[in-house]
C-alpha cells in the first residue's frame, strides 16, 4: 500500500456562511477517513483577496488540508469538489517526495560539511600543534 | 481625398523604416546577473508567497535564470512553484 502526502487546497465562495463552511471542511474531513486516508493536517486560512478574480469574486476563504493515504481517496475528493458549488478552485500537490529529496539534500550537505570540518584543524588542535612545536 | 489619406500612413511608415535614427539611438542590451549565487531552500513551499515574489519582477512574468542567477534546477523547482501559486490566485499571472 503505497504511502503517499498530499497537500490539498481550495478556495470557496466568500459568500459561504460560516457554519456552513464548517460543515463543509467537516464534511471534508470525513471522507477522507471513510476512504482510508488519514488527515495529518487541517488549515484555516481564513478570508484572503483573491490576486486576480475568479467567477466575478474578488476574495475566498482558503482551506488546506495535508493528507497521507494511497491516492484513491484523493481521487475521490476531486470528483466531489468538481461538482461542489461552494469550492471555486481546488488544487492538490504531492509532496512526499519533494520532502524526501529536501532531506537528502540537507543531510548530504550535512556530512559533507561535517568531513571538511574534520580535515581543518580546529581552534585547539592548533594551539596543541604550537604547543608541541614549542 | 480619401485615396491620399489611405496612402498617408504608407509612406509614413516607409520612411521609419528606412531611417537609422529609430534603431540607431538605442543602446545594445545588456543584463547582468543581479543576485549571482543565489541561496535556496532545499523544500519550495508553493504557498510561501513571500518567497516566491522575490522571484517575480513587477510585471508578474517569472524571472529568467540568466537574471535571478540560480542553478537550472532550482529555476524549475521555483517555476513550478509560481505557476501552482498562480492557480490557487495567490499570485497573479500579470500586474498591471
Amino acid at each position: 500500500m503505497a504511502n503517499r502526502t498530499y497537500e490539498v487546497m481550495y478556495i470557496v465562495d466568500p459568500e459561504t456562511p460560516a457554519d456552513k463552511l464548517t460543515k463543509l471542511n467537516t464534511a471534508v474531513g470525513n471522507l477522507i477517513e471513510k476512504e482510508g486516508g488519514t488527515v495529518v493536517r487541517m488549515d484555516d486560512g481564513g478570508k484572503r483577496t483573491l490576486a486576480y478574480p475568479i467567477k466575478k469574486k474578488t476574495e475566498g476563504f482558503y482551506i488546506l488540508f495535508e493528507i497521507q493515504g494511497s491516492g484513491q481517496e484523493i481521487a475521490e475528493l476531486e470528483r466531489r469538489m468538481r461538482v461542489n458549488d461552494m469550492i471555486i478552485r481546488y488544487i492538490t500537490v504531492r509532496v512526499d517526495e519533494d520532502r524526501k529529496k529536501a532531506d537528502k539534500m540537507r543531510t548530504k550537505r550535512e556530512t559533507r560539511a561535517a568531513k571538511r570540518s574534520k580535515f581543518r584543524p580546529t581552534e585547539e588542535a592548533a594551539e596543541m600543534s604550537t604547543e608541541a612545536a614549542a | 481625398m480619401i485615396d491620399r489619406e489611405m496612402e498617408e500612413p504608407i509612406r509614413d511608415r516607409d520612411m521609419m523604416a528606412g531611417s537609422e535614427e529609430q534603431f540607431g539611438d538605442k543602446a545594445p542590451r545588456r543584463y547582468q546577473r543581479r543576485r549571482p549565487r543565489q541561496v535556496v531552500p532545499d523544500y519550495i513551499d508553493w504557498k510561501d508567497v513571500e518567497f516566491l515574489r522575490q522571484f517575480i519582477p513587477e510585471r508578474g512574468k517569472i524571472m529568467p535564470r540568466r537574471i535571478s542567477g540560480i542553478s537550472a534546477k532550482d529555476q524549475r523547482r521555483i517555476a513550478t512553484a509560481i505557476k501552482r501559486a498562480r492557480s490557487m490566485a495567490l499570485l497573479p499571472f500579470v500586474w498591471e
